[in-house]
Parts: C-alpha cells; structure tokens; sequence
C-alpha cells in the first residue's frame, strides 16, 4: 500500500517543486506586492487596485486590451479554419503538406522583435502595403497603421495565426470520416454535414487554440510595444513600465493581478461555452 | 417482385489492382441479399459504390429504374449500417435518428416523434436521450439501424454490423435484423465474410473473390451446387478430388484410382468434385455393398468430437479427407485404425475445370 504510494509521489515531487519554486513562488510575491506599498513597503493596502479600477485611463487601457485580444482570437480562429482545413482536407500531396506545415511553423522560431519590426517596415507610411494600395489605387493618401489598433492587430494574428492553424487542424484531423459518410449517407449536403458534424466536432480543438491564442495575446508585450509607436498602451505596456522605469512594483504587481484576474474570467467564460457545446466529445 | 436495384457491368480499379470487375447483380424489391467473401474481395467497395461513396470506372448502377451512377451519397434513397456504427459523438442518441429526417426540412417535433418510433422499433425507447458513448455496443448498433431505417428507404446497405459483437450477441442480432427486415418489408443488402452468418439471413447469397463474383444463388443451392472450386472451398468444409470421365462415361476418381457410376449426361470432362464431409460415413465394407455405396479405404489421422457431432480426419492414398459423423466417434473410429469411409455417388457434384 505504501510503495503504491511512493512511487507516483516521488514522480510528482520534482515537477511540483518545479512548479512551486518557479511558478507559484513568484506569483505569491506578485500578489503581496500588489496590496502592499502604503504608506511604508510593508503596509497592507488596496491603494493600487483602488487607483486601477476608479481611474478612466486605466479602464481605456484595460478595454483596449481585451479588445485586440478578443479580435486578434476572432480573426486567428476565422483564418485558421480555412488554412487548417486545406492542410488537412485539400492537400493530398505529403511532402507539400509537410512543407506547409514547416511554413505555418518556422515565423515561431524567429525572434519576435525581429518579425514586430518587418511589420513596422511594411506598415509605414512608405511602407510597401501603403506603396501597394496606392499604386492599386485604394487609397490617395497613405494609411496610418502605426500607432493604430489596426497595426497591432495585424502583428498579432501573424504571430498568434500558427497556433489557432495547428490546434484545428489537429482537431480536424481527429473527425472520424465515418461521420461524415454517414451524415452524406442520411441526406445532408455537404454544407449541412459541415454545420452540423465536422464544426461541432472540432469545437473543442478550435476553443482550445481560441484560449492559446487570447491568452498569449493578452499578455503579448513585445509586438503592441513596437507597432503602438507610443501611442496606444496596453497592460503589459503599463505593467513593464511600473517594474523597469519607475520601479514600483507595487502598482506594477496590482496591474499584474488585473490582468490575470480579467484572463482568467475570460477563458472560465470560454471554457464553459465550449463545454456546453463540445461536451460530447 | 419487381428489380428495385441494377447493377449493371460494373467495374472499378485502384491503380493496377482490379477491385471490381464486370460486376452484374439485380437485387428484387422486399430482397435480403449477402455479399459474402473473404477480405479483399470487393464486397465493401461494391456496397460503397451501391451507397455513392465510389464512382464505377464503367456501367451504371440504377435505383428504382433511375440511373445514379453518377448520384452522390445524399441524393440517393439508401441508407447505411456502417461498420463501426459511425454514430455522432456530439448527439443524443434521438439526435442521431432524427438527424437524416431533419435534413430533410421535417420539422423538430415530427422528426423527433419519428425517430422515437424508430427507437422503439429496436426496442431502446428509454435510451433517446443517452450520448451513444453511454450505450453498449449492442446497443450502438441497433441505434444505427433506427437511424438508418427512420427514412424507410427501399433499400438498406449493411456493412458487416454484426462483426464487432461477440458471438452470443451475434446470433440474436442476426435473427432480430432477419425479423426486423421482413417487418419493414426493405430491401437489405449485407456485406459479410461470415458464412454461416449469410446461410441463415439471406434469401440470396452473392459469393465474391478477388472482385468478381463467383456465384448468385440461395444459400443452399449455394452449398448443394457449388459453381466454382472457390465457391466450394470458401462455404462450409469440403473434400475435394481430382477427376476425369472414363470414354465408357465413368467418373474416375483420381483417389484411389475410383470409379464411379455416371450420374448425368452432360458431364464435364475433368475437374474437381466435391464432397461434403456429412455425406461421408464409416461404414464396414459388407454394409457399404449391399447399398450400393462407394467407398475410400483410409487409416485415421484425428478425430475431433465436439459433442453434437465428430469430425474424422482420414489419410486416403496421401489425401486428407474429412468426415463428419452425428454424435460421438464410434468404436471403428480410433486413430490408425483403418476405416471404410462410403458415400452415395449422386452426393457427388462436380465442377468441370473450364468454370
């Protein structure tokens, strides 16, 4: 009885360690930060979360966030779909498929300063996407895309676009054929089986990598923090500036624990979503 | 009756491999016809070309006088019991059999009310609003079966539904589809590799091998006459012996140099004739005279008794031959005896070597 114990406890000690030390840890510290500060470091004080959740700006700050997030996931999923689909479905060729994938996979090995800089190249007001949409004659004068939510909008799916891509096309590649057969078999055209079968079924793998990819964006710095060109914050803006430039790690810690209380509502949102639908699986 | 499904020359290769070939069968309204053949034969991709999963290289193959050749899956008035059910995992269970009625534009509280009707059919009333996950396999299957039968089509295409369910199982599904169909009153057409399975449900068996078909018939015309070599060999156990018709017209055995009454006028020159292993009794070899039997001479290699009936395994000139006597073995019947195993000459059928 003992020995069936130790052993999975032993397995476990060195990864709860891990997670302890690394994880748990500095999130405790975080925490009491956040409502520690005022009036002397030792204090226990809601100042902070007070000066967050009563002031407009931050609230701005806050909407903006969730905003480029919930859209960065909206057009990740919508665009990923479609891509996914043509991995999995359309390609028969197996060596052109592995290239693809290889394709959708290698931006995630580049830095991502490096990539949130080639955008800041081509989104410029010389930029080429302006020198191509004027040349095609879509606009007279260039657009402004630095600086906009538009701008960081369009990093972000790009950066974020290989996780929404690879998670449905796993799920797509999980459906059972059969299903499909007997959908076509009981008199569904193709749209109805995808409406009905195939979508539901791969439900869970598209919230999935919607959760991925809201939550990476959400916290996402370095792609809002280049393409912003100073003039749009967003949390993790606010939150590097308290800790690096005016060391207050109090208000940075507060910033902190908003952000991830707002994530963790979100994605509780999503999961019960998907879990009412996709239950089934 | 009259022909509800032609299938007329039809034929499909992958690549080199032939898996159909010049495949010609009619199948009558009200029909329960099997497809029976060992893996590989063809009959799944001929029921999935009846289905509209796969287009014929060439003929066509008509539904009710209309030609769907050409048809996909969704526009032809089948249904189908897939193998592994292929049930939807995210429906309940009266989700499932409404499915194909709801397509069809009937309304939720009429298709619903159908589809339990359906589900009473297979006696699973109760289970409508389970997830299929939640069922037995037993159970899964006959949610299938209310699925695909809630349309009423005029005909249903089973591919080997009972394969996956244990031998008990089996054998009451086997008489509840055999039921179930002549209640309903649709065509079923059944692909299975399972002999016995097909003797005891069809009114017709198609025999299949390497993609052509070897032989219609009923099943005991089927086992009584078998058309080809394969045929023989592939339903139940059969001794086979060489042969050739003498010039006097005797059928010489090339067991033991034999001969053999002749038994019709039309007899094919050589070829194999087969002899079942009931038709083969121990005997003493006055018996076997005075009525009129042939006889082998073989010294015993095995018995295996398996309570009903026993099954003797004898060396006849370098030939292994069976026999099957009622009951447990006799006396006579011990290994490295020699026994006289004698048979009637007209249980003899033959198959010339052309066919």
């Amino acid at each position: 009885m003992r020995r069936a114990f130790a052993v999975p406890a032993l397995m476990l000690a060195a990864p709860s360690a891990f997670f302890a030390a690394f994880f748990l840890a500095p999130l405790v510290v975080v925490l009491i930060a956040s409502f520690t500060g005022v009036p002397h470091p030792k204090s226990l004080t809601f100042t902070y979360y007070v000066q967050i959740l009563a002031d407009r700006y931050h609230w701005n700050v806050i909407i903006v966030t969730f905003r480029i997030a919930i859209l960065t996931t909206l057009c990740c999923t919508l665009l990923g779909y479609p891509v996914a689909w043509y991995l999995v479905r359309l390609v028969h060729w197996q060596l052109w498929r592995r290239l693809c994938v290889v394709l959708v996979v290698v931006p995630l090995v580049t830095s991502n300063i490096v990539r949130a800089f080639g955008w800041m190249v081509l989104l410029g007001r010389n930029g080429l996407v302006n020198r191509e949409l004027m040349d095609a004659g879509l606009t007279v004068h260039p657009l402004r895309f630095l600086g906009t939510e538009l701008g960081i909008l369009i990093g972000m799916v790009y950066v974020l676009l290989p996780f929404s891509i690879l998670t449905i096309g796993n799920a797509l590649a999980r459906v059972d054929a059969a299903c499909e057969e007997a959908s076509a078999d009981l008199g569904a055209r193709p749209v109805a089986t995808f409406w009905h079968v195939i979508f539901p079924l791969t439900l869970p793998g598209v919230a999935a990598g919607g959760i991925i990819v809201f939550t990476l964006s959400v916290s996402a710095y370095v792609t809002p923090a280049l393409l912003s060109d100073g003039r749009i914050s967003v949390l993790s803006m606010l939150i590097f500036q308290q800790y690096s430039s005016t060391f207050n790690v109090h208000y940075g810690g507060a910033l902190s624990i908003v952000l991830l209380a707002f994530t963790l509502i979100m994605v509780a949102l999503a999961n019960r979503v998907s879990e009412r639908r996709g239950s089934s699986i | 009756m009259s022909t509800l499904l032609t299938i007329d020359t039809v034929g499909k290769r992958y690549g080199s491999h032939t898996v159909l070939d010049n495949i010609q069968l009619d199948v009558r309204e009200g029909e329960f016809v099997a497809l029976l053949g060992p893996s590989g034969c063809g009959k799944t991709t001929l029921l999935r070309l009846i289905a509209g999963f796969v287009e014929p290289d060439y003929g066509r193959v008509k539904i009710d006088g209309q030609d769907v050749t050409h048809l996909p899956p969704y526009r032809r008035q089948l249904n189908t019991v897939f193998q592994n059910y292929a049930l939807f995992p995210h429906m309940t269970v009266l989700e499932n059999v409404a499915y194909g009625l709801r397509r069809e534009g009937i309304p939720r509280t009429e298709a619903n009310g159908r589809a339990a009707e359906a589900l009473a059919l297979v006696t699973l009333a109760a289970f409508g609003d389970r997830y299929p996950r939640e069922m037995s396999g037993g159970q899964q299957q006959r949610v299938a079966l209310a699925r695909a039968v809630v349309k009423r089509p005029k005909i249903l295409l089973l591919d080997e539904p009972l394969s996956a369910l244990d031998m008990k199982l089996r054998k009451k599904m086997q008489l509840e589809l055999k039921h179930l169909q002549e209640k309903l009153g649709i065509a079923f057409i059944f692909v299975t590799h399972d002999q016995e399975e097909a003797m005891s449900m069809a009114d017709r068996i198609v025999v299949m091998n390497e993609g052509r078909i070897e032989q219609i018939g009923a099943g005991t015309e089927i086992y009584r006459a078998p058309a080809t070599r394969f045929v023989a060999e592939f339903i139940g156990d059969a001794n086979l012996l060489s042969y050739e018709t003498s010039t006097t017209g005797e059928i010489r055995l090339a067991v033991q140099a034999f001969a053999t009454p002749v038994m019709h006028s039309n007899v094919p020159k050589r070829g194999v004739a087969v002899l079942r292993p009931e038709h083969l009794q121990v005997v003493d070899s006055t018996a076997a005279q005075s009525n009129s039997l042939c006889q082998l001479s073989g010294v015993v290699t095995d018995i295996v008794s398996v309570g009903s009936h026993s099954i003797i395994h004898a060396d006849v000139s370098g030939h292994d031959i069976i026999a099957r006597a009622m009951g447990l073995p006799s006396a006579a019947m011990r290994l490295g005896n020699v026994v006289q195993l004698g048979f009637d000459p007209s249980d003899l059928h033959l198959i010339g070597d052309c066919a």
